[in-house]
């Protein structure tokens, strides 16, 4: 017998679209088959619908109009719990280290291990969903500020970080981070991660204990970044005054970012998007796999480092191009050299990189949230009962059913178009500060406006189309 | 539909883990146990594609294997001793399976090494499984053991190979539903071996296939391909796998309509899919071939019956707690099998310890006759020591009333074939 015929009984292969980011396991043969079948009409509404509301907002929405509407409300004031943070912040730091043990320790299988499913579904996914929804939940659990401050007291930092070093030591290791994400070999491996956890949260510490936490969560520190600059969009705000307004206002206040701070920031939507972009026909047609029989991760390690890294490249000139060509065209009208223009609409970007990570992510959390509350439930793995579930069985039934899986379809396909409007709104209330007429105001932001657009038919595409690994 | 109570042993965190705990609490209050010359477990290492893309197939490869030794535990355990499963995400690649087997040796110090269903996962870790003297034992019904490729330490006792599986469908697809028959399948390595291997086994028959219709592994839209149906056709014969498997039912019945010819396929096309999801109504009334038949049937045996129980799956093949969520039921018995053989095996070789992996190996090899029976609840078995391989039954069911009904059981004459390879003539 021919080895390909031993090989090709990877017959198994009803299931060809489980994802690659570690979480993975929501591999589902149905789910897929069925949104194949949903009437494509979902996704051209709502591409539709984001051309309409774009078309709307920049040409005919007054952007003095829209500006008032982006004056937040401030509602209170206070230290929101400064003294309850520290402690929070050391339970949290607490919690790290007992999954670190759990993850040396507990059961190998990383459906059943805690750390895994706490940092891959938990935090990854549900932590950053409600930083830029919901609340601060980062400042609560942020692992590092109450033991740095505890064991640093809040003195002056043993050397001083270099201001021009910006946040790109921070770009730097969140790449690295999503290259551990999609390339490693198993970055679910409870003991494999446990040791990634451990190393990074002393790196982390020692950092901050030797250049101050405010300037290492700034500039290194990459998830603090990110939790800062995803939080920004939170309709309310608590720090200093609390305030509430519309999505994205304390964003808005922000801009112009440091130019590493705009690149995170585009870096935070192009990896997301690379993430589902590598998991399709296309992409997997594109480095010479066969979609239907993928042969793991450990044969796309080069293309999936490249590809991340070469996306992001290319992302970050496309948008440069946008607002170059809008710059462009507003040159003689407005005072606005390209950087300003570049690190304040990169601002814009962050609510669709948003909306793509609750789209693309919504089912796996579905599924792994099961074994996460599971586990949760019995963190040691000696047979605990702690949140009263009892026997629930994991299931994913609910991708078994067009009567579940549109739906699910529907919330993502709403948020994708949802994120696009508000990342149009924040960009037309941002061109209102460089130009005053509104062919001015049309011209700065067609090009960054076109590419919204192309951008949200992408990532609906990358919602319909088929997955192969 | 029927429920049955939820069993003990179940998809489920918790109860498998109690489980484990329960051994652990036998191994002291149970005679078995006690007299066993050491308390220590006997550890299997359980390779799970807990992520990657067999992901669905790892879950409930889990639950059986879960299942299956809570009833060995339950029974005493292996010589006295207690199962303990070591589970590692192999991560559905091949280069992460041979990691794992390594962690099965060094780490965690296991006595075999169990599992995995994709092909290529076991390929890549058959060789360092050789190099480690680890026996493993897998469940992927891949020919590429009794083809000779692997080794002496990797054996494929619970659940019978692709080559075995094609070549037994013949018969009943010649002498019921006709003998010209059209294949249309995936244009790689897997629909290549259907191609090649019905072909011949439908010659052999009296039969021909008239037309071979390959359809690129990208492709998701279908129906440009059915008018190279030729007329003549009395029977399709289709393989197609992948995520648009609906639509491509879908298009299929939307183009014959009602005056359909006689269609058959395989159920990993449909492996873990409601066969009731809308665009499959076409499905009724065509044949599809199942491992294990994931409908009870009227005349169920008691050993399926108490099986399902065991794994927490009812009648249609669903979970007990979810009917929508619907198993891999044609290829999950064979972990359930394959972890009696090893118990059988141990037992054989009055295995002590990795110092007797050798013997335990030998021991497997000497069997021949499974009995249909609670270890063996797919049906009987015939393992050929000399390619390390089973041969067992087929079954070819109808698909009525939304239901798959076995129209047919293929025998195990049917599906043997002239051996490959001798693997007990290598050394350890």
């Amino acid at each position: 017998m021919k080895q390909t015929n031993a090989i090709a009984r990877s017959l198994n292969p009803a299931i060809f679209f489980c994802c690659l980011w570690p979480v993975g396991a929501v591999a589902h043969p149905a789910e897929q088959g069925l949104v194949l079948l949903l009437p494509t009409e979902l996704y051209n509404w709502g591409g539709t619908l984001a051309v309409v509301a774009s078309i709307i907002l920049i040409s005919a929405v007054s952007h003095r109009l829209l500006a008032q509407c982006y004056q937040s409300i401030a509602f209170g004031r206070g230290k929101a719990g400064a003294r309850a943070v520290h402690i929070t912040s050391l339970l949290s730091t607490l919690a790290v280290f007992a999954l670190i043990y759990i993850g040396f320790t507990g059961p190998t299988d990383p459906q059943r291990n805690l750390l895994p499913l706490t940092i891959w579904t938990g935090w990854w996914v549900g932590v950053f969903i409600v930083q830029g929804l919901i609340v601060d939940v980062w400042r609560w659990i942020d692992p590092w500020a109450g033991a740095s401050r505890f064991a640093f007291g809040q003195g002056d930092p043993i050397l001083r970080m270099p201001a021009w070093i910006g946040a790109w030591p921070a770009v730097a290791l969140f790449l690295g981070f999503q290259i551990f994400m999609l390339a490693d070999l198993a970055p679910s491996d409870p003991g494999r991660l446990a040791t990634y956890v451990f190393g990074y949260w002393v790196f982390t510490f020692v950092g901050i204990g030797i250049f101050g936490r405010k300037a290492w969560c700034a500039q290194v520190e990459c998830f603090s970044v990110l939790f800062d600059l995803i939080g920004s969009l939170r309709a309310v705000q608590t720090q200093g005054t609390f305030r509430i307004g519309l999505p994205g206002h304390t964003s808005l206040q922000r801009a112009p970012l440091d130019t590493a701070q705009a690149v995170f920031c585009l870096t935070i939507l192009v990896s997301g998007s690379f993430d589902g972009l590598s998991e399709t026909f296309w992409w997997l047609g594109h480095i010479g796999i066969n979609p239907l029989e993928f042969p793991g991760r450990s044969a796309v390690v080069i293309e999936t480092i490249t590809g991340l890294i070469g996306a992001n490249i290319a992302g970050i000139l496309i948008f440069a191009a946008a607002i170059w060509g809008g710059q462009r065209l507003v040159a003689g009208q407005a005072n606005l050299d390209f950087r300003t223009a570049f690190n304040s609409f990169a601002i814009t970007i962050l609510p669709i990189a948003l909306g793509y990570h609750f789209a693309h992510y919504l089912v796996s959390f579905l599924v792994q949230g099961q074994y996460l509350l599971a586990a949760i439930g019995d963190p040691l793995a000696r047979g605990w009962n702690l949140l009263g579930l009892g026997n629930t069985t994991v299931t994913t039934g609910f991708l078994n059913s067009t009567e579940t899986v549109k739906p699910i379809l529907l919330a993502k396909v709403g948020m994708v178009v949802t994120s696009h409007i508000v990342s149009i709104a924040m960009a037309h209330v941002l061109a209102g500060r460089f130009v005053q007429k509104r062919r001015d105001l049309v011209l700065l932001q067609l090009f960054l406006c076109i590419l919204m657009v192309l951008y949200t038919f992408f990532g609906l595409w990358l919602l319909s189309t088929p997955r192969g690994a | 539909m029927t429920k049955t109570p939820a069993p003990k042993s179940h998809l489920n965190r918790r109860t498998a883990l109690k489980g484990l705990g329960a051994g652990a609490l036998v191994a002291g209050a149970m005679p078995g146990f006690v007299q066993a010359q050491s308390a220590a477990p006997i550890k299997i290492g359980f390779q799970k594609h807990a992520t990657g893309i067999g992901a669905a197939y790892g879950r409930w490869y889990d639950a059986t294997t879960q299942a299956a030794v809570n009833r060995i535990n339950a029974d005493g355990g292996i010589n006295g001793r207690p199962v303990e499963i070591v589970t590692e995400d192999d991560g559905t690649d091949p280069k992460r399976g041979a990691e794992v087997l390594e962690k099965f040796a060094n780490q965690h110090e296991c006595d075999v090494a169990f599992g995995t269903l994709f092909s290529h996962v076991v390929i890549g870790s058959a060789p360092r499984a050789g190099e480690l003297k680890l026996p493993y034992f897998v469940v992927s019904e891949g020919h590429h053991v009794a083809s000779g490729m692997l080794n002496r330490y990797t054996l494929q006792p619970g659940i019978t190979d692709v080559k075995s599986q094609v070549q037994s469908m013949a018969p009943f697809v010649a002498n019921n539903l006709g003998k010209k028959v059209t294949m249309i399948y995936p244009d790689f390595a897997f629909g290549h071996d259907h191609r090649d291997f019905f072909t011949a086994a439908i010659e052999a028959q009296g039969g021909e296939v008239v037309a071979q219709i390959a359809i690129p592994p990208a492709e998701t839209s279908f129906t440009r391909y059915f008018p190279n149906i030729p007329r003549e056709t009395e029977v399709v014969y289709h393989v197609m796998v992948g995520p648009a498997v609906l639509t491509f039912v879908k298009e299929l019945g939307e183009f014959f309509g009602p005056s359909k010819p006689e269609i058959f396929g395989f159920i990993d096309s449909l492996e873990a899919v409601d066969i009731r999801s809308p665009g499959l109504e076409f499905l009724e009334g065509t044949y599809f071939w199942e491992g294990n038949p994931r409908n009870a049937q009227a005349d169920n045996s008691e050993f399926d019956t108490a099986y399902r129980a065991a794994v927490g799956v009812d009648d249609r093949g669903a979970s007990l707690t979810d009917s929508k969520d619907v198993s891999t039921y044609a290829h999950m018995f064979g972990c359930w099998e394959t972890l009696n053989i090893i118990k059988a095996g141990m037992e054989s070789a009055d295995y002590q310890g990795p110092a007797d992996r050798a013997k335990l190996i030998e021991a497997v090899e000497a069997m021949t006759n499974m009995p249909h029976s609670l270890d063996h609840p797919q049906g009987p078995k015939l393992f050929n020591g000399k390619t390390h391989q089973v041969f067992g039954q087929q079954y070819i069911s109808k698909v009525t009333d939304g239901n798959l009904v076995v129209a047919h059981t293929a025998s195990i004459e049917d599906g043997m074939y002239e051996d490959e390879v001798d693997y007990t003539t290598q050394s350890f």
